[in-house]
């Protein structure tokens, strides 16, 4: 595992993370991925973060990117983009489709364009119903996918899913943030499964954005940290 | 303002930025399809139009948006309001039906052509055609603006009777004043081009 490239806050890998890290020990399926705890970032390297407090939406869509911004640093996890890569590539086909039926119903007269139009909408349709069947089903509340490979005797994968929903606000609660983790930690090209984990935690956003709106990113991060340090430990330690 | 813009498409990256254009282009393109669809279902090029001139008070004022079909083998009859467009001439005209000529033929039959042609719009007629629902109809009109005096001859431009063909659609309902946003995006471009980016700008600023 590299060296972290940037300068941090004072804070270097334990000895004993050094030593998981490095060499071989006695039964390799123990060693643990270096914690994410010591990675936090000082707050001059980072653009600011301020949204509308009142706006539900705007506090996930932050909480989501400060998600993907944290774990696709290139020292943590690789953000796979299938989900994303569907939906851009169903979306602009259906937007060509429209395009060249509307232009082709332009050009040619009405009665003479009728089968083609017809062929144009209905291709149109099934796309738009692909990818909100798509969206709704297979990517769901999904806001990262991550892949990571490390090499100790053989090659490692690791891959991470998380996903988020708001909770709205209640009588005696603020909106909160829930984060679900996925984990899966294999070798062999999957064939042998190493770790699993699963966990679920929620917060409320006022945990992390104060009254005007900034986002506390470094809380944010060391509890998205915690989490993904929770669902990676390994439990036949 | 596109500072904040610029730094916050930086950090999210260019899939980001195509996603924000897909939202902007998916509804436009979800606008065009519904507008080619309705076409589709009312058989009419252009099911709703606004209507410009005021050659049909008191029943449409200019400004009065129209909603359009143009049922495919059923006939028109004397009294009906109908969107025409002359070969040649500039605008579609509504104009209410004076006379019709009719022409029935069932498509397997043309002894029953030779039978059925010529028949004038009496009020009889119409039991006939309308006994025949398999039949093709071929129809001359002849139209008038309720608040002309004269009837259309001379806007058909050298033509005598008006065809099926030329008709744009029968009018089925109206909105009233409706029609002036339309009449108002004509005549001053700008406004047209000023309403496409706010709505441009607004969708690729927002998320879902």
């Amino acid at each position: 595992m590299t060296r972290p490239r940037k300068a941090r806050n004072g804070a270097t890998p334990s000895p004993s993370q050094a030593d998981d890290n490095e060499g071989p020990t006695a039964s390799t399926s123990t060693t643990r991925p270096l914690s994410l705890l010591n990675l936090a970032l000082s707050p001059s390297e980072r653009d600011e973060v301020k949204v509308n407090n009142s706006n539900l939406t705007d506090l996930k869509n932050a909480c989501d990117d400060a998600v993907k911004r944290f774990l696709s640093r290139p020292d943590l996890f690789k953000q796979i983009h299938t989900h994303t890569d569907v939906r851009l590539a169903l979306g602009w086909a259906s937007v060509f489709v429209a395009a060249g039926t509307a232009y082709y119903g332009w050009k040619v007269e009405f009665e003479q364009s009728k089968p083609v139009v017809w062929a144009g909408l209905i291709i149109y349709v099934l796309l738009t119903a692909l990818q909100a069947l798509y969206a709704y089903f297979v990517e769901g509340d999904v806001v990262f996918v991550g892949k990571r490979k490390t090499f100790e005797k053989r090659i490692v994968t690791e891959r991470i899913t998380l996903s988020s929903h708001t909770t709205p606000s209640k009588s005696s609660k603020p909106p909160s943030y829930h984060l679900t983790a996925t984990y899966v930690r294999s070798a062999s090209g999957g064939k042998s499964l190493l770790n699993r984990g699963n966990a679920s935690q929620g917060r409320g956003y006022t945990t992390f954005f104060d009254e005007k709106g900034t986002m506390d990113q470094e809380r944010f991060e060391t509890w998205v940290a915690e989490l993904v340090d929770k669902v990676t430990e390994d439990k036949s330690q | 303002m596109f500072a904040e813009e610029l730094k916050t498409i930086r950090r999210l990256g260019i899939r980001h930025v195509l996603l924000q254009l897909l939202n902007f282009a998916s509804v436009i393109a979800s606008g065009l399809m519904i507008w080619k669809g309705l076409g589709l279902i009312t058989n009419s090029e252009s099911p709703i139009v606004v209507v410009l001139s005021g050659s049909m008070e008191p029943a449409f004022y200019r400004g009065d948006l129209l909603f359009l079909t143009n049922p495919a083998n059923v006939p028109y009859h004397t009294g009906d309001i109908t969107v025409y467009k002359v070969p040649g001439g500039q605008i579609p005209i509504v104009h209410r039906v004076l006379e019709t000529r009719g022409v029935v033929r069932r498509a397997s039959s043309s002894a029953k052509k030779a039978a059925a042609k010529g028949l004038a719009d009496e009020g009889k007629e119409g039991a006939v055609l309308r006994t025949q629902p398999e039949a093709e109809v071929e129809q001359l009109l002849l139209t008038k603006g309720d608040n002309n005096h004269i009837d259309d001859i001379d806007l058909y431009e050298g033509l005598e009777w008006l065809e099926r063909r030329h008709v744009v659609g029968k009018v089925r309902g109206f909105l009233p004043y409706i029609g002036y946003v339309t009449i108002a995006m004509n005549d001053f471009p700008k406004l047209k081009y000023a309403l496409l980016g706010i709505l441009g700008l607004v969708a690729l600023v927002q998320r879902e």
